[in-house]
């Protein structure tokens, strides 16, 4: 037994017209959870790993808002039904690794059965955020403890030490208004390819696995500064990595569309141990691996 | 997999989560600037005719200082708590921040680098992996729910839950905006600042830790309470339908509690202490009242109430209550705790643990 992913949903908005985030994870998840075969009152626990969203809302978590629109045991606790619970995970781009370190957690523990982890990013609107570099983008995926054909085996994290944060997001109050700033240095991907590399290594020695035993690399960002990068340091050649064209502007669903176009592309089906990197602003990394039972 | 209304865990758990967790230590930080319910009503724009004090039984706020923000408060809550613990920082597996509010250096929300990184920079929790949890006021509870399930299957053995609430803000652009008792930012104004932090670690053998730990969302409830950026103020606004979530609380809390207590095998009564979120003095007893009226029994001690002195300190609320009778002397080895998170969502969440004897002695008193 292990906790298994079902086929990742994926809904991308058009660029640069603003679509709510909100609305893209409404949209993902359900389809997500119809991907599992599922019906939504299934789902024990919803993680939200989005982190812009309309107006930049702070309360209540977004997760919740997502569970009512879904339709997921919204109602007030009753004999003869179960509840759901929700919460938001902020941890930048590795939102989706995180998230999946949760869910697998409350899996193991027999808590939950099933999980929803969704992730969306929008403009939020209003002007708030000029500059905005996200593609508005959507993706869930369902988590379920059972036999699967291929199920998560284990974590790794690490965090650079305080190098002046080259991924700054901040709200701040300019010329009379609160305005969303996100910067990104030019060599931020080039800088966090050797640790999330470093991550990835301590997690397969951790299995006692080489970079020669990794079928599939799929990893986040999506860009080929990172993934180029990534291969380079953790000694796994480009073509075991999953490129997804056109989704280098996808910020915390990216893993879930890799996931999810490596899956619809027969790579995930023909993998027995697929890597899973993540990094994100900080710089945090993590590792995760898939191993087929 | 048995299934209740609440997403429940609990101990022990043969073979699937064999471990126990437990609160180690916790810390706080509270500003030492107080601000008095009658200073803050004097400066709403509005003649408002609203007696803030007498509808909230809430005296004085704390309220963070010009240097103060949301990660000073968080770091000083962390320091706070590692000076009580046996652990070092070097020693934290994971680190949790839990805040609604997210401010550095003034009124900047920062969405990245999460604020758990930068809290574990500023204590050294160099091996920590770090995250953000957002779940209103149930934020740090929720934390503990997800790193005491860390620590019950052995993936862990020590880790920080950590929120600094920088929150008092929202009551100042309220005050511009509130012009009578129905106004939906009336809450607002009773925020207070606070920095609060717990270090969960496993259980040495026979001890009972955290026994149970229940959360559900009542999403038909979720807009009754939404939180923004202000669009022409710096900070943020807040805007509450508070009488209808009071009411919604006090329907479902008790079927919530009943579940929670059956599953440790408990009923109200064998409860010691019940820690609210700390809304309003009234509002808490009130609906205490309600609630153990539904369940048919009371706790042995009436409800912790913080909120009069310190104000609704957000997610940190719990754990700053619970330092609070901890220093004071008046929660004991043995004690049973209910801590009850209930926040926008709608988010409800139950804690249950025993008090053991190293706790207590970490606020210098006896067993």
């Amino acid at each position: 037994m292990a906790t298994t992913l079902d086929l990742p949903a994926v809904v991308m908005g058009r660029r640069p017209v603003h679509r709510s985030a909100r609305k893209l994870a409404d949209q993902a998840s359900r389809a997500a959870i119809e991907n599992a075969g599922l019906q939504g009152d299934d789902i024990d626990l919803l993680l939200n790993v989005g982190i812009y969203h309309e107006r930049n809302m702070g309360e209540p978590a977004m997760a919740a808002l997502i569970q009512e629109d879904v339709g997921i045991n919204p109602e007030d606790p009753h004999v003869g039904g179960h509840g759901s619970f929700s919460f938001d995970i902020a941890n930048g781009g590795c939102g989706v690794l995180t998230a999946l370190q949760v869910a697998d957690g409350f899996l193991q523990s027999g808590a939950i059965g099933h999980a929803l982890i969704v992730a969306s990013d929008a403009h939020p609107g209003h002007g708030a955020a000029p500059g905005f570099p996200f593609s508005p983008s959507g993706a869930a995926v369902v988590c379920s403890w059972e036999d699967g054909p291929i199920g998560l085996a284990g974590f790794r994290w690490e965090s650079a030490p305080e190098d002046g944060y080259p991924f700054r997001s901040r709200i701040g109050f300019e010329h009379r208004r609160n305005v969303l700033r996100i910067e990104k240095d030019a060599d931020f991907e080039t800088r966090a390819a050797p640790w999330a590399a470093k991550t990835a290594s301590s997690l397969l020695a951790d299995h006692d696995m080489r970079p020669a035993d990794v079928d599939l690399v799929v990893a986040s960002p999506l860009t080929v500064a990172f993934l180029e990068g990534l291969s380079a340091h953790v000694g796994i050649g480009m073509e075991r990595f999953l490129v997804v064209e056109g989704a280098e502007h996808v910020h915390t669903a990216a893993l879930l569309v890799a996931l999810a176009a490596a899956t619809e592309q027969g790579r995930l089906h023909d993998a027995r141990r697929v890597l899973l990197v993540s990094a994100g602003a900080g710089m945090v990394v993590g590792a995760g691996v898939l191993i087929r039972g | 997999m048995p299934r209740s209304w609440l997403m429940m865990e609990q101990s022990p758990n043969p073979g699937k989560a064999p471990y126990v967790a437990r609160f180690e230590s916790i810390g706080r930080r509270l500003p030492t600037t107080r601000l008095a319910t009658e200073e803050l009503m004097a400066t709403t724009r509005h003649r408002t005719r609203v007696d803030l004090e007498r509808l909230t039984g809430i005296h004085e706020h704390r309220v963070a200082a010009e240097d103060e923000d949301s990660l000073s408060l968080a770091a000083g809550a962390a320091a706070d708590c590692l000076r009580r613990s046996r652990h070092s920082a070097g020693d934290l597996q994971m680190l949790v921040s839990c805040s609604i509010t997210k401010y550095r250096g003034g009124l900047d929300t920062w969405l990245e680098p999460p604020m758990s990184l930068a809290v574990a920079q500023q204590i050294g929790a160099t091996k920590a992996m770090t995250f953000d949890i957002s779940n209103a006021c149930a934020g740090m509870l929720t934390g503990v729910f997800v790193v005491a399930n860390h620590i019950r299957r052995g993936e862990i053995d020590c880790g920080m839950v950590v929120s600094g609430e920088y929150i008092s803000q929202l009551g100042r652009n309220a005050a511009k905006h509130v012009r009578n008792i129905m106004s939906s930012e009336l809450a607002s104004l009773t925020l207070g600042d606070a920095g609060a932090a717990a270090i969960v670690e496993r259980a040495p053998e026979g001890v009972t830790g955290i026994s149970v730990a229940g959360f559900t969302t009542v999403s038909e409830h979720s807009r009754l309470c939404l939180a923004y950026p202000a669009r022409h103020d710096p900070g943020a606004r807040m805007f509450t339908k508070s009488r209808a979530i009071q009411r919604v609380a006090i329907a479902d809390t008790p079927i919530l509690m009943q579940e929670a207590l059956d599953a440790a095998g408990l009923s109200i009564t064998d409860i010691d202490w019940v820690i609210p979120h700390q809304t309003s003095a009234r509002a808490i007893r009130k609906g205490m009242k309600d609630i153990c009226e539904a369940l048919g029994g009371e706790p042995r001690n009436e409800a912790v109430v913080t909120v009069d002195h310190y104000g609704n300190t957000a997610s940190t609320s719990h754990c700053v209550a619970l330092v609070e009778e901890l220093e004071a002397g008046r929660v004991k080895a043995g004690d049973r705790v209910a801590l009850l998170a209930l926040a926008s969502g709608l988010e409800i969440g139950i804690i249950l643990f025993t008090v053991d004897d190293e706790l207590v002695s970490r606020y210098g008193n006896d067993a």
